[in-house]
Formats: structure tokens, C-alpha cells, sequence
């Protein structure tokens, strides 16, 4: 397993944010999805995840709930927020931007 | 919205500590949980599976303190921990704890104690049922020189019935004295005259048996009284079955009918009973005589502005019903409290000013202190930076630091405050002290504990958010050494002595034009000498000294007994005795000037006297003789005038040998002439402007005012004298109560006692913000000095004089004092327009006052340069170079 990559604060919460803007999700799941997704580029460290999902959800931006979990037990899944959707959107055309920006700065250099 | 999400979150971790504390672990576990699962599926054994999701997971405890952190549920536990700290902290340095909490101390309890007497007059709520609405109605007789004149019984009875905006109007007598006989030593009772109504339009009514009833208010009916309640208690020992009982009161039986409710005296203090008025038909249509207070009720929803309108146009009416007595006679109303505040407003006004100004320079003081503190210990707050506290964390430490010091120091203010409140009381004027009684009370707590707290706020706020605000590495790597000090740190400090140095200049200016005031009453010729003069009072029961003759053989016995008594080089009879009272004042019309219009009528000051009253207190004859043997009854009418009756009323002749009469010119009564001109006194009090006033012997008229206060002119300590003149008076009449014997020198004094105390408690907190100024000075260079110490050495060692290092320390001393100077000056120049009202004979702008404050302050700064800067010289380059 290489070494995970360092998240930023910041990037994380953009994940998290978009990770649960499918449907609703526990923190275990939302590990496992990001991890999936990036094909295990990147690590969602539980220590960062559960401070940023507690952190998340004090800001309003992601709500919480118990629910019945996929192996029939009581989990936490946290879902988006109205303002957390916004709060996505405009985030996510942040960070396009600033990437394509370090996109152009790295091919013409 | 979300904002309120945030609120709404935060106290669920607060109140469901509990439940989210639970939540959090089964959270966790779960996830746990789900991960050993994972890793059985992978092919693990139970075991491992869970020795592996345990270890991906890292520590639990962290994650968990991580999450709680975000939802800041420990902020209590923090809160408690912070002041462990905060308390060890101020346990290891106890000559910084000691210092800051005095310095504090003495600020908080300035303010406790200016806020009771505050409290009591300004705020507290009178014992009175909407005690808003209640209003004091005055004549307004300006034109005459009575700009707030006590009612006629005429006008009130017109205002009660014409108004539109009173619920109701009641009217007491303004003086009153009642001489309670049997059952004891006679006692001389101050009671009031009042209409039936008093006590309804109060909203007030008696602890036992009933309240007065407009049956007992009519001329002829059974005479009735109202006892205080604390006469009830002192004379009648609290008896239940006083109801239905008679007392003896001016030689006339009274039935008790009840005991008004506990702590209630209306108008003053001194009031111990009520007497229904009894005002005969005759009396509520004169409208000339004018000796009522009048209390009146607003309607609800009218304004103060409403009812004067109302005045005003009653008022105007009944100048042209009664053009004779009421030509230019308005009308107006005063808020109950304000008139019980009386003269006393401004001056508590600029004392909460005051001790604002000093706690203000004890917080600018602590705030230096706990900087430089702070800055000292960079390298402590520097490695919790590093460690992973958070900013706010730090400056939420720091400032339970200096609540924690500004608790001690509310607690010490309080007892302190106790002390003071005690003291203060005699500024709390008669009408309002024992309605609302002062001391140190749960409001009072209250607010020493909010002006605590916020007072460490104050003082805490400025070096946390400063102290946070450095380089982290920067600072850490500082620590090691002082001489780098941020210059930062330097402003901040300076300005706050600069600051102080302002405060305190404003405070002193204040108290100087205070002091220059208190000295020009002083230095006024008052027009009479009160040294060796005895002064007592024997009013005449009315009833018994009906006739004139007999009041005059009393006065006639008592003077000759008294002047044959060794010791006594003169006596006399007064209405009134100087800076107690104008004494009444009579309408005349001056021979060979036309009939004056209504309105227009001169109303000189009034006093009746004695032969020898202007001997006894030395007054000063201006011109013609004094009153003589000769001045007898039945022979010519005569009269002495003042400087000022003499200038205003025959501005261009002399005085001597002119007539005036009492009344109008068609009056019968008899042409008087002047024979003297007497020097101006000052009878209604040293700060009040003078009248006009003529003096007339007691044995030629019946004037209807009647001589009161006997002065007795004494070779020795006047006092000596008090019990033979007391006995003097008995062998005239052994029944005649006496009262009031003092030296007219403590009547002098008690004239100007309120503003004694106002000047003394200005000038102490003057003082005590001089005092904080300089130490605030002084801490500042020290600590200057001593973070210099090195860069000292150098200078030293490059062969810089002793005097090059003292000039240095002297000129930032000097700026620092420069800038906060002319701040304060300017300061000062803005407010002392505030005091106008307080001084007396100085301008707001008086140019001595500003200079002697600005060179004592220069004097006192630059000693508090001088001690650092010796130090400063005495550095030794050799030991200051290893100094770090």
C-alpha cells in the first residue's frame, strides 16, 4: 500500500460533502467509498474522518441520523444539508478552478 | 439559520452530554465493527481481524477528544481547568496578584459604593404605587424672584378642579411642628397639615386602623392624627390598642385613627405624624399667601409635557380671575423623584463620571501589568501554540486569568464598598434616604459582580488577543533572550499610560474647579460672623401665644433674661437665621413711585427681628443707624434694608428717611421708614443669589411671621452657654419646647457639608487616579529599563555618560506624559462644561486649575521616571552584557 496522501482539510470536507450527496451514508462506508472511488489513492484516515464529520455536521452542513445499517445494526449516516448542497456546488467549481489553474501552471512550465 | 443550527447543536452537547457522549462510542464501535468484519470476509481469523481494524483505526480516545472538541462539550471542563491554572499562576507571583487585585479593589469599590447612592436616588423605585406618575406642582413666580414657589391654597384648589390630566391632587402644609404632651417628657413632633386625599394620591395606605376620609378634613370636625410608624414604636411601644385613643398635641386632643405602613415619610425624614388640613372656605380662595406643597397623580398616558401644557393654561386663566395675586404667576410640574433628588443629581452624576474614569485607569493599569506579564512568558504560551492549542484556546486561558483577578478583587471591592457606602450615605438627601435606605444590598451585589467580571474582560481582552497574535517559531526562538522585544507590545503598553495619564488629568481638573469652588464659598463674606453664636429654635405653640401682645412680652422676657445672663454679649430674635431659609416674603409699594400693575409688585425678603439681632451676628451697617430702644410700639413705624433692596428699589437716591407700606397704596396699614441699610447677607444659603430683604421689629406690627430662631452672641464656647439660656427660656414660660441648640458655626458647616463631602470624594478619586497614573509610568520604564538592560550596557560600554542614559529614560518617560496631557487636557476642556452647574464663582475653563494639574502631574511623572532611570545609570556594561 503506498503511502497515503496527505488531505488538506479543506479537500477533505469537499470528499466527504460529495461522497454523501448520492445518498445517505455511516462513516465507515464513506471511508471505503472515497478509497474506492480514488482507487486507494487516497486513505481517509478515521482519526481526520470523524473530527471532519462532527465538524461538518456543527456547521450545518451535513445532518445526521440513526438508521439500520447494510449488516442489520444501528449506524450513524449523515446526509447533505440544503446549505451543505450549496456549500458543495460552490466549492466544487472553487477547487475545478484552482486545479485546472495548477494544471496550467505545471504543463507550460 | 445555520447559525442557529450551530446554537441549537452546542446546546444539545451541552445539556445531552450524556447521550452524544454515548452516541460518539457507539459510533465508533461501529465502525470497528464493520471494518472486523471486513477483514473476516478478507479470509482473517476473528482475532486478527479485529487486532487489525483496532490498529487501523488508531486511538480511539484521540478520535473521540477530537470529535468532542469540535463540539466544544468540555468547555466547562476547560473553564475548570483554566482556573486551576489561573489560581497557581497567581499563588507563584503573589506581589503581581496582591498589586493587580488593590489596584482593582479600589476601582470596583468606588463604583459599588457611587452606585447604592446612585441606585437610591436615581434608580430604585419610591415606595409609592406608580411612583412614575406622581408630580410636585409649583407656582412658577420668576417675575418676583420665586422661580419655585410654594403654592397658594387658592391656586390649588383652582388646579385640582380645572385640570384635565390629574387623577387627583393633594396638597400638606410646608412647615408644621407639633408639641406632644403627657405620657412622657413634652416633645417637639414635625408633622404635617394635609389634605384627606394625601395618602390615595400616594398610593399609600395605613399599616393599622384607616386613612384619612373627607369627613376629617373639614373646619369643626373631631380632630384626628395619623402616627408614622416609627413614632408609633418609640413613644407608644408599638401598642395595638393605640386606635380610638387621645393624644395631646398643640394643647389639643387628637384621636389616634391610624399607624401609616412601616418605613413611609412623606414629605421628609423628620415627618412623624399627619394632621387633616382643615382648609376653611376663605382659605382655598386666597390665592396670596403661599405656604402648601402640592402632590398630584398623573391620569395614565399623560406626559409630564402634557400636564404643563395643562398648567400653563390654567395658569393664564387665573391671571386674569385674579390679576392682584396672580399676575405673572405660572404653573408646572416636577417628577416626584426628581424633586426628591433634588440639588443632588448633578453632582452624583459627575461622581459615577468620576469613579467610571478611575476604574477605567485601574483596568488600563492591570492590562499593562498582565502584558508585560505576558510577554514574558511567550516562550509558555509559544510551546502551547505549538502543542496544538488553538488561539482561542489560549486567549480563553488568559482571560479566565484575569476574571479569576477581578473576582478577588470584586470581593475585596465589596467589603471595601461596605465601609464606603456608609459614609456616602450622608449625600442620599433627607426626602430620599429612608424611602429607599441604602447599603449594601442584592442589587449592589449584582452589580459589583457584573462590573467584576466585566472589568476582566476589559483588562484580559487586550494582552490575549496581543500576546496570540506573534510568529510561532519567531518566538520560540526568542524566548531565550530578551532583547528583541516586539515593538508591538511597546505601543500597546504606552498607550494605555497614556491613556491613564489623560484619565487622570480629566479626574484632577475636575476636582481642582471643584476644590477653587469650594474655596471661593469659603472666602464669600458670608455678612455676618457665625463664631461664639449659640442658635435655637422656640417656636410658639399658636394656640397658647394667640395674642400678639403675649407673643411679644415672651420675646420681650426671654432677650432681657437671656442678655443679663454673664457671658452673653448680645442676643436677638430672627425669623429665620442666615443660610437656612428666605423666611417668607412680603408685597410692599414704595412711597412716591407710581402704583405698580399687577405683577409688577416689589416682594423684598422678609424678616422679623429683634433689637439686637444685627449685633448678635455682626452684620454690617452700610449707612444710618441700627434699631434703638426707641423703636417701641406705637411709635414710628421702622424698618432696616439691605445692600440690595437699597440698589434695586432706590437705585438713585439715598434709602434713608423713604416710606414704603405692606400691601398696596390704598392699604390702611402704616407708612414705614427706613433708618438703616444694613450689609447683604446670605439667607437662603451661600450659593444662592441674594435678594432684596427688609427687616422689621418684632414689638411695632403683627406681620403675621413670627421670630423663631433665637441667636445668642457669646463671649466663650457658645455651647457652655446652651443649658443657662435654655433655663432663661423656662423661667418665662416653662412649657415652651426648645430645640435645634447648635452653634451657628455647624449651621454654616452643614450648609456646605453636601458639597464637602462632593469636593472630598472627587479629590480622593483625583487622587487615587494620580496614584495609578504614576504607577502606571513607573511600571512602564521599569519594565522598559530592564528589557533594555542589555542594549544599556552596550551604550555604557561605548562611553555613553550617565546623563545620556537618564535623558533617554526622562524623554520616553516625558512623551508618554506629553501625548496623554494634551489628551486629557482636551479632554477635560469638553467635560468640565458638565460641571458648570456645581461650580460657584470659577469658570469650567478657570486657567489655573487646568495649569496646576498639568504641573503636578509633571512633577509626579517625573519622579516616577527618575527611580528607572537611576537604575538605568547604574547598569554595569560587564553584567549587562551576560545579563541574558
Amino acid at each position: 500500500m503506498t503511502k497515503p496522501t496527505d488531505l488538506v482539510q479543506g479537500t477533505l470536507d469537499l470528499l466527504i460533502l460529495k461522497t454523501i450527496a448520492l445518498e445517505p451514508m455511516h462513516g465507515w462506508a464513506i471511508a471505503q467509498r472515497i478509497r474506492r472511488v480514488s482507487n486507494n489513492v487516497l486513505q481517509v484516515n478515521q482519526g481526520a474522518l470523524y473530527p471532519a464529520l462532527h465538524r461538518l455536521e456543527q456547521q450545518a452542513w451535513i445532518q445526521s441520523k440513526w438508521g439500520e445499517s447494510e449488516n442489520n445494526r444501528r449506524a450513524k449516516y449523515y446526509s447533505l444539508t440544503k446549505a451543505g448542497e450549496k456549500y458543495l456546488k460552490a466549492e466544487e467549481s472553487n477547487w475545478e478552478r484552482l486545479s485546472s489553474a495548477i494544471g496550467l501552471v505545471l504543463k507550460t512550465v | 439559520m445555520r447559525r442557529l443550527q450551530n446554537i441549537l447543536n452546542w446546546l444539545r452537547s451541552w445539556f445531552k452530554q450524556n447521550s452524544v457522549e454515548k452516541e460518539l462510542g457507539s459510533e465508533l464501535r461501529f465502525h470497528i465493527e464493520r471494518q472486523v468484519e471486513e477483514n473476516i470476509a478478507a479470509g482473517m481469523t476473528p482475532e486478527e481481524a479485529r487486532r487489525a481494524a483496532l490498529r487501523e483505526f488508531g486511538g480511539v480516545e484521540q478520535v473521540k477528544e477530537e470529535c468532542r472538541d469540535t463540539r466544544r462539550v468540555n468547555i466547562l471542563e476547560n473553564l475548570i481547568q483554566d482556573m486551576r491554572y489561573g489560581l497557581r499562576t497567581l499563588r507563584k507571583s503573589p506581589s503581581f496578584t496582591f498589586f493587580a487585585v488593590a489596584v482593582l479593589a479600589l476601582g470596583i469599590a468606588a463604583n459599588s459604593a457611587i452606585f447604592s447612592i446612585a441606585d437610591a436616588v436615581l434608580i430604585r423605585p419610591l415606595p409609592y404605587r406608580d411612583a412614575n406618575r406622581l408630580v410636585m406642582v409649583w407656582e412658577d413666580a420668576s417675575a418676583y424672584g420665586f422661580p419655585k414657589d410654594t403654592p397658594a391654597p387658592g391656586n390649588f384648589s383652582d388646579w385640582k378642579s380645572r385640570n384635565q390630566v390629574f387623577e387627583d391632587v393633594a396638597a400638606y402644609s410646608f412647615g408644621g411642628s407639633f408639641d406632644l404632651i403627657g405620657d412622657g417628657n413634652p416633645e417637639e413632633l414635625a408633622g404635617k397639615s394635609v389634605t384627606a386625599n394625601l395618602f390615595s394620591v400616594l398610593g399609600v395606605s395605613p399599616a393599622l386602623g384607616r386613612d384619612f376620609q373627607t369627613a376629617d378634613d373639614i373646619v369643626g370636625a373631631p380632630l384626628v392624627v395619623i402616627l408614622s410608624h416609627g413614632l408609633w414604636l418609640r413613644r407608644f411601644g408599638g401598642d395595638p390598642q393605640i386606635m380610638g385613643k387621645e393624644i395631646t398635641l398643640n394643647y389639643e386632643r387628637h384621636t389616634v385613627i391610624g399607624v401609616m405602613k412601616r418605613g413611609l415619610q412623606f414629605p421628609d425624614r423628620e415627618t412623624e405624624l399627619w394632621v387633616p388640613f382643615r382648609l376653611s372656605k376663605e382659605q382655598l380662595t386666597n390665592h396670596g399667601s403661599h405656604f402648601l406643597g402640592v402632590v398630584a397623580r398623573l391620569k395614565p398616558g399623560i406626559s409630564l409635557k402634557t400636564a404643563n401644557a395643562n398648567l400653563a393654561t390654567i395658569a393664564q386663566r387665573l391671571e386674569k380671575e385674579y390679576p392682584d395675586s396672580n399676575a405673572k404667576v405660572g404653573a408646572f410640574a416636577v417628577p416626584l423623584r426628581e424633586e426628591l433628588a433634588g440639588d443632588v443629581r448633578p453632582a452624583i452624576f459627575m461622581l459615577v463620571g468620576a469613579v467610571c474614569f478611575v476604574l477605567l485607569i485601574a483596568c488600563a493599569n492591570v492590562a499593562n501589568l498582565l502584558l508585560s506579564r505576558a510577554t514574558g512568558r511567550r516562550r509558555e504560551l509559544a510551546m502551547r501554540l505549538t502543542l496544538g492549542a488553538t488561539r482561542a484556546r489560549v486567549i480563553q486561558q488568559i482571560l479566565t486569568e484575569s476574571t479569576l483577578l477581578a473576582i478577588l478583587a470584586g470581593a475585596a471591592g465589596l467589603i471595601l464598598s461596605v465601609w464606603g457606602t456608609k459614609f456616602l450615605a450622608t449625600l442620599i438627601p433627607a426626602g430620599i434616604a429612608p424611602l429607599a435606605g441604602t447599603g449594601v444590598d442584592a442589587r449592589v451585589l449584582v452589580f459589583t459582580t457584573v462590573i467584576s467580571l466585566g472589568t476582566g474582560i476589559l483588562f484580559g481582552i487586550i494582552p490575549a488577543s496581543r500576546v496570540t497574535q506573534f510568529h510561532l517559531s519567531h518566538s520560540l526562538k526568542q524566548g531565550g533572550g530578551q532583547s528583541g522585544v516586539g515593538s508591538g507590545g511597546h505601543k500597546l503598553r504606552d498607550a494605555l499610560v497614556i491613556c491613564e495619564v489623560a484619565l487622570a488629568i480629566v479626574l484632577l481638573t475636575g476636582a481642582a474647579l471643584m476644590i477653587r469652588s469650594l474655596q471661593n464659598l469659603y472666602h464669600l463674606d458670608p455678612g455676618f460672623r457665625a463664631d461664639h453664636v449659640l442658635v435655637m429654635r422656640t417656636p410658639l405653640p399658636r394656640q397658647k401665644y394667640e395674642a400678639f401682645a403675649a407673643r411679644v412680652s415672651f420675646y420681650d422676657r426671654v432677650l432681657a433674661n437671656v442678655e443679663a445672663l454673664p457671658g452673653v454679649v448680645a442676643a436677638g430674635y430672627t425669623t429665620r437665621v442666615p443660610l437656612t431659609n428666605s423666611g417668607g416674603a412680603t408685597g410692599i409699594t414704595v412711597e412716591g413711585k407710581p402704583e405698580p400693575a399687577a405683577g409688577d409688585m416689589l416682594i423684598p425678603s422678609t424678616r422679623i427681628i429683634s433689637r439686637n439681632y444685627m449685633q448678635a451676628l455682626r452684620m454690617k451697617l452700610i449707612g444710618g443707624r441700627l434699631l434703638e430702644q426707641g423703636d417701641a410700639p406705637g411709635k414710628l413705624p421702622v424698618a432696616l434694608i439691605n445692600q440690595t433692596m437699597a440698589k434695586n428699589y432706590w437705585p438713585s437716591e439715598n434709602p434713608i428717611g423713604r416710606r414704603f407700606k405692606i400691601g398696596r397704596y390704598n392699604e390702611s396699614s402704616p407708612w414705614i421708614t427706613v433708618v438703616g441699610i444694613v450689609g447683604d447677607v446670605h439667607q437662603a444659603g451661600l450659593d444662592v443669589p441674594l435678594r432684596a430683604e427688609m427687616d422689621l421689629p418684632y414689638q411695632q406690627q403683627d406681620f403675621g411671621f413670627e421670630p423663631e430662631y433665637l441667636v445668642v452672641r457669646t463671649s466663650g464656647d457658645p455651647m457652655l452657654l446652651a443649658e443657662g439660656v435654655r433655663q432663661q427660656i423656662w423661667a418665662v414660660d416653662k412649657e415652651q419646647p426648645v430645640a435645634g441648640v447648635m452653634p451657628l458655626e455647624d449651621l454654616v458647616d452643614e450648609n456646605l457639608a453636601s458639597r464637602k463631602m462632593q469636593v472630598s470624594l472627587l479629590s480622593g478619586f483625583a487622587a487615587l487616579a494620580l496614584l495609578l497614573a504614576t504607577l502606571g509610568i513607573y511600571a512602564v520604564l521599569s519594565f522598559t529599563v530592564a528589557q533594555r538592560t542589555q542594549e544599556l550596557g552596550v551604550r555604557v560600554a561605548l562611553g555613553a555618560q550617565p546623563g545620556d542614559v537618564l535623558r533617554m529614560i526622562f524623554s520616553q518617560g516625558l512623551k508618554l506624559f506629553s501625548i496623554g496631557a494634551a489628551i486629557g487636557l482636551a479632554v477635560a476642556l469638553a467635560l468640565s462644561r458638565a460641571l458648570v452647574h456645581l461650580l460657584f464663582g470659577v469658570s469650567a475653563y478657570d486657567p489655573p486649575s487646568f495649569a496646576g494639574v498639568t504641573v503636578l502631574l509633571a512633577a509626579v511623572a517625573l519622579l516616577a521616571c527618575y527611580v528607572p532611570a537611576r537604575r538605568a545609570t547604574r547598569v554595569d556594561p560587564l553584567i549587562a552584557l551576560r545579563y541574558e
